[in-house]
């Protein structure tokens, strides 16, 4: 019984927070451990490998920035992390340097529990040794990347060249939240990061060709000073 | 401007009045006594050209010229023969007239000169003083505009903490009550199901946590009535060891995986303290060596005389003990030492040490951090006044 259940390893130096989340969790059917600081984490990490990471940012030694970097070099396990309104900057950093998505304290159980569950469907990205993909169907989306066609709904968009890696790029990494830096950086290349006026131009244009209402989009949502997170369902 | 040319022709006019004033009046002492042999003729010239030299000093080079040349005309009318007239007999003293006047005019000029000189050195100083002055008001401006922006950094600081403080029990017992507000109702893909150990858990969590948040506010609420100086001592007169009994007594939930050791004199005076206080801040300290220390290890708490007109209280732990750089600070509000994570203590709300600090110096005691006895842990100490009757 225990084997099916899906393995989070919690990290938060505040001992109330780890706690309840533990219980929460484990009512819900995970298989929780907690981990007090960073270090911690990583010794947890090598003797128990788990499905899932959730962290909080603030703690001593290792961070969870760092530990973000540290887990991001090892596995392309999710991770999820608490953050605190105000520290959007710390938020960025976490996501940059390789979290998911991010949780903002005090959050209720049935936001976290959902970021999760999204976060484990999610397929690890493809790596660029696997062989060539030329197919990615999600959702409603369909893409040819060899013929460079898109279809939205079983219609055919047009898109410019950016427009389509911009949106090929977000296929591969449905439901994660992309920084600013990632998205330029990925499209643009690495002297573009911090360009975002680029980008808000060609999220415009590509919401005005794959959304219902370009006005209420519900592929491309906007993360409020972070990036946007792309979900391939309506 | 006006009143300084005013100023400057009023002078000038002075000048003039001491340089004919002065000539006429040595020319009236001294003539009577012309010709005779109580006085002879250079003795009347160095008179003389003694008042050009107090004009030119006084008002510069022209008085210092007009008084010149009226002391040759006296020189020559009353004292050289023939006298009356302005004939001269003598070709020497033709040479002693000329180099009267030509003395005079010289000496006129240099101390004019000097005079000048000091005025321009007067000036100088007086613009270096000027300067001087404005350099400081902007150096007191830039450090005032400094100590402002340190102060908008430490209020920022602090609101983190603040925000910190309060956020942290909150997200617990928000977890909590929504996973408690789950029950019951189908979840995705999997159903949830309590038992009552985690129902009961989480009860706990959202009472320890609302204790830690109503906790917080009241540290808040005693922090700024002591910095607004509002603290109310009520003394009486009271012995020492029935506060720590009571001080014990509510830090036992605390302490209780810690061995305890109480040192008490024997001839311990009674003290005129709020024993409510003292008692409070003896609970801080405990509850503060609990937290940083680990279990099993012994908490000592000590009672003695300190001369005359104190007594010493300590408490000291065998934890890590503090960095001698952070002895002070600890007593600053929202700072925290980070917590040993091995001994999963929560942390502290930053605010003991600074509440301690203001009722133990209300009191007119001290309080500070020693090195333990041991050489490890820490060991903190507070003096109180024994007390006398005559005060408040």
């Amino acid at each position: 019984m225990s084997s099916d259940r899906r393995r989070i390893l919690v990290v938060d130096d505040e001992a109330q927070i780890t706690r309840v989340l533990r219980r929460s969790l484990e009512t819900h059917g995970y298989d929780v451990r907690v981990a007090a600081d960073g270090e911690s984490a990583l010794d947890v990490f090598n003797d128990w490998p788990p499905d899932l990471v959730v962290t909080d940012l603030s703690m001593p030694g290792v961070d969870g920035i760092e530990l973000c970097r540290r887990l991001r070099a090892r596995s392309e396990l999710p991770i999820i992390v608490l953050s605190v309104r105000g520290e959007e900057q710390t938020k960025v950093q976490a996501l940059d340097a390789g979290a998911d998505d991010y949780v903002t304290k005090p959050f209720g159980m049935d936001e976290l529990l959902a970021r999760i569950r999204a976060a484990l469907r999610r397929a690890p990205a493809p790596t660029g040794s696997d062989e060539a993909v030329t197919l990615i169907e999600a959702g409603d989306f369909r893409a040819d990347l060899a013929a460079h066609q898109i279809t939205v709904r079983g219609e055919e968009v047009r898109l410019t060249p950016k427009e389509f890696d911009l949106l090929v790029y977000f296929l591969q990494h449905a439901g994660k939240v992309l920084t600013h830096r990632t998205l330029l950086s990925a499209i643009w290349g690495g002297n573009f990061v911090e360009q975002t006026e680029y980008l808000r131009v060609f999220v415009g244009q590509l919401r005005k060709k794959i959304e219902p209402d370009p006005s209420r989009p519900v592929y491309i949502l906007t993360e409020p000073w972070v990036g946007y997170r792309f979900n391939s369902e309506a | 401007m006006i009143s300084a040319m005013k100023n400057l022709r009023q002078n000038r006019a002075a000048g003039y009045a001491s340089a004919v004033l002065g000539i006429a009046a040595v020319t009236a002492a001294l003539a009577p006594f012309a010709g005779g042999e109580v006085i002879n003729s250079t003795t009347v010239a160095l008179a003389l050209l003694l008042i050009v030299l107090f004009v030119a000093t006084g008002w510069g080079s022209r008085p210092a010229i007009v008084a010149a040349v009226l002391g040759v005309l006296c020189f020559n009318f009353f004292f050289l023969p023939p006298t009356g007239t302005l004939t001269i007999e003598d070709p020497q003293n033709w040479i002693a007239l000329a180099a009267f006047l030509m003395t005079a005019m010289i000496a006129g000029q240099l101390s004019s000169r000097a005079r000048r000189r000091a005025e321009e050195a007067e000036a100088g100083r007086r613009e270096i003083e000027r300067l001087y002055g404005e350099l400081r008001d902007a150096f007191e401006r830039a450090s005032h505009a400094e100590a402002l922006r340190q102060s908008e950094q430490l209020k920022s600081a602090l609101l983190d903490a603040v925000t910190h403080d309060l956020r942290t029990p909150l997200t617990s017992i928000k977890v909590s009550v929504t996973t408690l507000l789950r029950e019951g109702q189908a979840n995705g893909e999997v159903p949830v199901v309590f038992d009552q150990e985690a129902r009961r858990e989480m009860l706990e969590v959202i009472d320890e946590e609302a204790d830690r948040l109503n906790h917080f506010i009241e540290g808040l609420v005693e922090l700024a009535r002591i910095e607004a100086g509002e603290l109310q001592l009520r003394r009486r007169w009271g012995a020492v060891d029935e506060i720590l009994v009571a001080a014990l007594a509510r830090a036992e939930p605390l302490v209780r995986r810690h061995r305890i050791v109480t040192e008490v004199d024997d001839e311990l005076p009674v003290v005129r303290v709020d024993a409510r206080a003292v008692a409070e801040v003896i609970y801080t300290l405990l509850d503060n060596a609990a937290k940083y220390s680990p279990p099993g290890t012994v908490v000592r708490v000590s009672a003695a005389r300190a001369g005359d007109e104190m007594i010493e209280i300590a408490v000291a732990d065998q934890g890590r003990g503090i960095a001698p750089e952070l002895r002070e600070r600890v007593f600053d509000k929202f700072f925290r030492v980070a917590p040993d994570t091995a001994t999963r203590q929560p942390k502290g709300i930053g605010m003991g040490l600074a509440i301690a600090r203001g009722i133990i110096e209300a009191h007119g005691g001290r309080i500070w951090i020693d090195d333990a006895a041991t050489g490890q842990g820490t060991r903190v100490v507070f003096t109180l006044p024994i007390g006398d009757n005559d005060e408040p």
